[in-house]
């Protein structure tokens, strides 16, 4: 039960998370308690999120950013991110080696497994989608959004950070995404006038 | 059954503390005897942390392994003010219901 705990912001576990364990271990375990905890952590979590909006007027140079929790963990995302992308990445490297520039035998080489590979639906998806997925997944953390009124008048002030690595994941995913719709539509345009 | 049937968790908590200072699971115990209800650990420290951040109760030095809380003054007058508004609109619920 002390294992849901987790569940709960950092900060809210450093001020309460010992008293709390405490109380756990006096009470009979049950699944309301439970139950009890997963609820708490997610009206503590809103909370903190809540906690991060500035409700104070906004000082002289803007409106101070929102740092969002996702925020905190750049190069997390960013490696997540390549993790979605490598097999596209892969997929284009090989598919451009094999079709595109002709590497001798290549094609004949792997145009079985590409073949098998692709064959489920979810798996094409999959390897359509990765690049436009790793792009958001890498870009959320490089975001700020922040918001206040002053005179009376809503401001929104947008930031856009510039991390190194998550930078490079973008460019990346731009670059094979960009590939792949240049496939696709050449494609199309090649069977419309056939 | 854990849950609050509605019921201000954060007002129950002030009650209790008003009787003195106590510790999270006496909390529980003690709202569970004039309540009759049983309020989650995960309730019960939402509603310390909010009474706590709003200055209406306050951590004392820890006892142990559990740290008591009792009632600061503006706590004190915030339930008192917070009682006498329900009890007003008890009694004339009461009254109305028995007039009907």
């Amino acid at each position: 039960m002390k294992r849901l705990l987790r569940l709960y912001p950092s900060a809210w576990r450093a001020r309460y998370e010992a008293e709390v364990a405490e109380v756990l271990d006096e009470l009979p375990p049950d699944r309301s308690m439970m139950l009890d905890l997963i609820r708490g952590a997610f009206v503590e979590r809103a909370r903190a999120v809540w906690r991060l909006i500035p409700s104070n007027p906004i000082p002289a140079g803007g409106p101070p950013m929102l740092e969002h929790p996702l925020q905190r963990h750049p190069t997390s995302l960013a490696l997540l991110a390549l993790v979605l992308v490598a097999p596209t990445f892969v997929f284009v490297f090989v598919s451009l080696l094999a079709y595109q520039i002709e590497v001798p035998g290549l094609a004949a080489a792997v145009e079985p497994a590409l073949r098998a590979l692709t064959a489920p639906r979810w798996v094409d998806l999959f390897l359509l989608g990765a690049p436009f997925l790793a792009f958001l997944v890498a870009v959320v953390p490089l975001v700020g959004l922040g918001w206040g009124r002053t005179d009376g008048e809503l401001q929104l002030t947008l930031s856009l950070r510039a991390r190194a690595l998550n930078l490079a994941v973008l460019l990346l995913c731009v670059l094979i995404g960009g590939l792949l719709i240049g496939h696709l539509v050449s494609e199309f345009l090649f069977e419309a006038a056939r | 059954m854990t849950e609050s049937n509605g019921r201000d968790p954060g007002l129950l908590v002030m009650i209790s503390l008003a009787g003195g200072p106590k510790h999270g699971h006496a909390i529980l115990l003690d709202v569970a005897g004039f309540a009759g209800l049983r309020l989650g650990p995960g309730t019960l420290y939402g509603a310390l942390a909010r009474l706590e951040e709003a200055g209406l109760i306050e951590a004392m030095p820890m006892d142990g392994r559990r740290r008591p809380y009792r009632l600061t003054e503006s706590g004190a007058a915030a339930l008192r003010g917070r009682l006498t508004g329900l009890d007003a609109a008890i009694r004339v619920g009461l009254r109305r219901i028995e007039a009907a």
